[in-house]
């Protein structure tokens, strides 16, 4: 199973219009509502900002990875999201967040989407890969990043 | 001598149940007990926590969830062993998973263990970090793994109690 199983060119926004945390979140929920692959937006927002409010998911080097799991989604979705303004995510080093992955599952999928976590995780404690992942300018590099990285 | 127990590792995914499925056409025909073995997986929790994706409480409550959801999951192999008049014994544990099974196959001195498909390596770093790999490489005795669900159904289908 691999990170870009889940996440597609199509589920990519390079640049996105929000400008805070909330108007990014839903951002990217519309487009995965658009591609079908969310039940219920309203409810799955809900449940993201309720992960929110445990502690933000800024992790720091200005990546943020809102996640939960919900019955409001088909399967495992991910959606990226690059913000050239930075948006205040109030992560833990203080720096604005530039990229954005929102992350749900159905809670019948809780291991392939924890792994998935586990993955993007490593990847990104890579600084090669932040590098060459931070200067991909259109999705295609950005998913061909990945790829390169997921060898 | 002769073969006394099978030992399944069981995952959380629908391929799970091909592998048991196997595992209990497997011991219904060597006539032996089938143990059932389920790992929450803390490694992969920790992880995300010393990572920052998760938080102390979020993760308290994946393990719960992932808890109940190995429990389902054994609770219906069991079913499907009985179905078969195959004794069988579910165990849930937690930590980290190939660590886990290894220790139980050799504290249960079982003679067998099945598992399921390895998934498709496309990188060396993800041979190193795969549970499933490791414990194919370390296990002390002889591993099954269950390929082609389709002949595993039709072998399964023709296991009469």
């Amino acid at each position: 199973m691999k990170f870009t199983d889940y996440l597609t060119r199509e589920s990519c926004i390079m640049d996105l219009r929000a400008s805070s945390k909330d108007g990014a979140i839903r951002e990217l929920a519309d487009l995965l509502t658009d591609q079908g692959r969310i039940k219920d937006e309203e409810d799955f927002i809900k449940h993201v900002r309720e992960r929110e409010m445990l502690g933000s998911t800024g992790i720091g080097n200005h990546v943020a990875i809102p996640h939960c799991p919900t019955q409001s989604v088909h399967g495992v979705v991910v959606a990226f999201g690059r913000s050239k303004q930075g948006i205040d995510f109030q992560s833990y080093d203080g720096s604005e967040v530039n990229h954005i992955f929102l992350m749900g599952t159905n809670p019948a999928d809780l291991n392939i989407y924890l792994k998935l976590l586990a993955t993007l995780s490593r990847l990104l404690n890579d600084r090669i890969f932040r590098q060459e992942f931070a200067n991909a300018s259109t999705a295609d590099d950005l998913i061909a990043v990945f790829k390169r990285h997921e060898k | 001598m002769g073969l006394h127990t099978i030992v399944v590792s069981i995952a959380g995914s629908a391929a799970s149940l091909v592998t048991a499925k196997y595992a209990i056409a497997l011991a219904k025909l060597l006539s032996v007990k089938l143990i059932a073995l389920y790992v929450v997986d803390k490694k992969v929790l920790q992880d995300l926590l010393k990572s920052r994706i998760f938080v102390d409480a979020e993760a308290r409550v994946y393990e719960r969830d992932l808890e109940q959801q190995g429990a389902g999951i054994l609770e219906r192999i069991g079913k499907m062993a009985q179905e078969k008049g195959v004794a069988f014994e579910g165990m849930l544990m937690k930590g980290t998973v190939s660590d886990e099974v290894l220790n139980k196959v050799q504290e249960l001195r079982a003679d067998l263990l099945v598992m399921g498909e390895l998934k498709e390596m496309t990188s060396r770093a993800e041979i190193f970090y795969d549970e499933g790999e490791r414990i194919l490489r370390r296990c002390p005795c002889p591993v099954v793994m269950v390929k082609n669900p389709a002949m595993v159904e039709a072998l399964y289908k023709e296991t009469v109690r």
